[in-house]
């Protein structure tokens, strides 16, 4: 009965396996197909003869650039993100700010506004100010958008780290400020890493803002750019797919590095290290 | 210890501090002087204020009125990083993510201090030396045990030569065997630095083992100040009486009249000094002070409630019918439950006497606060 309920679970495991690893391999495998090959009858699961002309295409059609503005655009949103993010959390936990549960609450309001209903007064907003299809917009917007789920984790964390390790090391001969930097954010480390790769994977998955947002070639992001593989000469399926790829170096890169702080930054509240 | 350390004890002054959170005063009327070396104990019931006095040291609280002086300066308003002092909290406050080392190395890499490595490494040594943790430098406080995490605190503490140290409930959290090792350890190390440290507990015995001057609280006022013997011989009013002593003194109200206190159950003879201060006097005498009288003459008369033996002595309670008493007795006075029973003080001089209203002792004595 054991061995049969094994093997039951080994074979679901293997079956949700195929379906949500099987697309990537397929793209993983279409990318280093020659354009004949691609459509091939009987299918070739490994490639026969591999080949690098798409990703050299998509470096011909200048994709790495929008690539380096996608990760830019996360990075500097996501460092945004934590430093107002940590600062408002601290604050909020420490300092007896007037209408604390209200600004909590305002915070945790705008996480429910569904992107698209303000994405249309936001490009409006930004065209009017300026910013719009330039190199600023998309960071502010991004951070914008992870800001309240960084102020509250970071909140939560700050919760636990009782107040006397502070005064201990105020009274050790810290200011205040050195106290948080050596003794409260070390300790925050989970959690701070935990928003900065939920931040930085919503950064990077966008499409909807970073289409909106901005117009100029040179300023899109890498999930626009490859759109443009879809349209007008038909669609370029291998190039595409070795940008879908190259799409996703990032994001399982950053979960690899990460997850013991995804699944533990959250739990961390709960038990402290 | 291994090395000479230099003696920079202080002496700690409270003028007339007082702190109010608005609704009310946590404390008031604060006047404590201590000098350089002593031990200090600030004793009392919780929310007497106690740790509320200790943190206005530490600059964690600032006063709303009045004074805090460490030696010659004026600390009321310092940051707690400019005040020079070390603090044992109740909970260690250990930094979770150091090693014990690096916990004690802590206030010497303070920018202030610039200590060289070389010495921070010394002194840590010294101190853990000193403390027995040589062999766990490289845990972190998760990995050690209640005991040694509160050595570490102290550690911390000793590192440093602070002007003063501020121990608040340092052993509530050890087990009771644990805490009285630790006890007479802090005791040893009292002595071998020399320091000024202010002690901050709700247990009595933690109070009077250790310090040269004990403060009792309670409603955020000093009730009495002096040193143990003082304060357990001579009270100065029913609040302090009752509270120091294990059980406290046995408290009896009564009236005055022709020299004498009479009430349910006791007949005493009043001293001089008690026979010009009204009719509501009450008296009050220690457990141990009551000896079996099985005269007719007995000071005291009632009937055993429970005896509980304690090998060296017995611990009676006797029904006054109003209140019950506590006497120690030899166990060779062997009652049942429900015998009558005769106690007198054995020496009428160390019966102290109050007024019933207000609490005052009657007695001359020394009150080291106000």
């Amino acid at each position: 009965m054991r061995t049969l309920s094994r093997i039951a679970l080994v074979l679901a495991c293997l079956l949700a396996g195929i379906v949500a690893l099987g697309p990537i391999l397929w793209a993983a495998s279409t990318s280093f197909k020659s354009a004949n090959r691609i459509f091939a009858v009987p299918p070739e699961l490994l490639p026969r003869s591999p080949t690098l002309a798409h990703y050299a295409n998509l470096i011909a059609e200048g994709v790495h650039w929008a690539f380096l503005n996608s990760f830019a655009y996360a990075a500097v949103a996501v460092l945004a993100a934590l430093l107002f993010g940590a600062t408002a959390g601290y604050a909020l936990m420490r300092y007896p700010v007037a209408g604390r549960p209200a600004v909590l609450l305002v915070f945790l309001a705008t996480m429910a506004v569904p992107g698209f209903a303000v994405l249309l007064p936001t490009q409006m907003l930004a065209a009017g100010i300026g910013l719009q299809n330039t190199w600023a917009i998309l960071p502010i917007l991004y951070a914008g958008h992870i800001l309240p789920f960084t102020v509250w984790v970071t909140r939560s964390h700050f919760a636990t780290v009782p107040r006397e390790l502070e005064q201990a090391a105020e009274i050790d001969g810290y200011s205040r400020a050195e106290a948080v930097w050596r003794i409260v954010l070390p300790g925050a480390k989970p959690a701070l890493l935990a928003a900065a790769t939920f931040g930085f994977l919503h950064c990077w998955n966008d499409y909807v803002t970073g289409s909106t947002m901005v117009d100029a070639p040179e300023l899109r992001t890498l999930q626009v750019a490859l759109i443009f593989f879809q349209g007008f000469h038909g669609r370029d399926w291998g190039s595409l797919m070795a940008g879908v790829i190259i799409a996703t170096i990032p994001p399982v890169v950053v979960f690899l590095l990460f997850r013991k702080f995804l699944i533990g930054g959250f739990a961390d509240g709960s038990v402290k290290g | 210890m291994t090395e000479a350390r230099p003696n920079t004890a202080q002496s700690v002054r409270f003028r007339n501090v007082g702190k109010s959170y608005g609704s009310g005063w946590a404390v008031s009327g604060i006047n404590i002087s201590i000098a350089p070396g002593q031990f200090v104990t600030l004793l009392g019931p919780s929310g007497c204020g106690k740790s509320t006095t200790l943190n206005m040291i530490a600059g964690l609280e600032t006063p709303t009125e009045g004074q805090i002086m460490i030696g010659e300066r004026d600390v009321t308003a310092m940051k707690p990083a400019d005040r020079d002092i070390a603090m044992v909290f109740q909970s260690y406050a250990l930094y979770p993510h150091m090693t014990l080392y690096e916990n004690i190395a802590f206030p010497l890499r303070a920018r202030r201090r610039r200590t060289p490595e070389a010495e921070v490494d010394r002194k840590v040594r010294a101190a853990v030396k000193m403390l027995g943790l040589e062999a766990l430098l490289d845990r972190f406080p998760r990995q050690i045990s209640g005991g040694q995490r509160q050595r570490v605190a102290l550690g911390r503490a000793m590192v440093r030569t602070p002007t003063v140290y501020l121990l608040d409930e340092p052993l509530s959290n050890l087990d009771q065997q644990l805490r009285v090792q630790m006890r007479s350890e802090l005791k040893d190390i009292h002595q071998r630095l020399g320091a000024t440290m202010l002690y901050v507990t709700h247990d009595q015995s933690e109070a009077m083992t250790l310090s040269d001057l004990v403060v009792v609280m309670s409603n955020g006022r000093i009730e009495q100040a002096g040193s143990p013997r003082e304060l357990y011989d001579n009270p100065a009013n029913l609040f302090v009486a009752r509270f120091l002593g294990e059980p406290g003194m046995n408290i009896l109200d009564g009236e005055a009249a022709d020299g004498r206190l009479r009430g349910p159950g006791f007949d005493i003879a009043l001293p001089a000094l008690a026979r010009t201060a009204g009719r509501r006097i009450s008296v009050g005498i220690r457990p141990e002070d009551l000896h079996h009288d099985p005269s007719a003459a007995a000071a005291i008369s009632g009937t055993v409630r429970t005896v509980e033996y304690l090998g060296s002595r017995s611990l009676v309670r006797v029904d006054l019918g109003d209140r019950l008493i506590a006497a120690f007795l030899p166990p060779s006075v062997d009652l049942p439950a429900g015998a009558p029973i005769g106690l007198s003080p054995a020496d009428p001089d160390k019966a102290r006497f109050f007024e019933t209203d207000g609490g005052a002792s009657l007695h001359a004595h020394r009150n080291l606060a106000g």
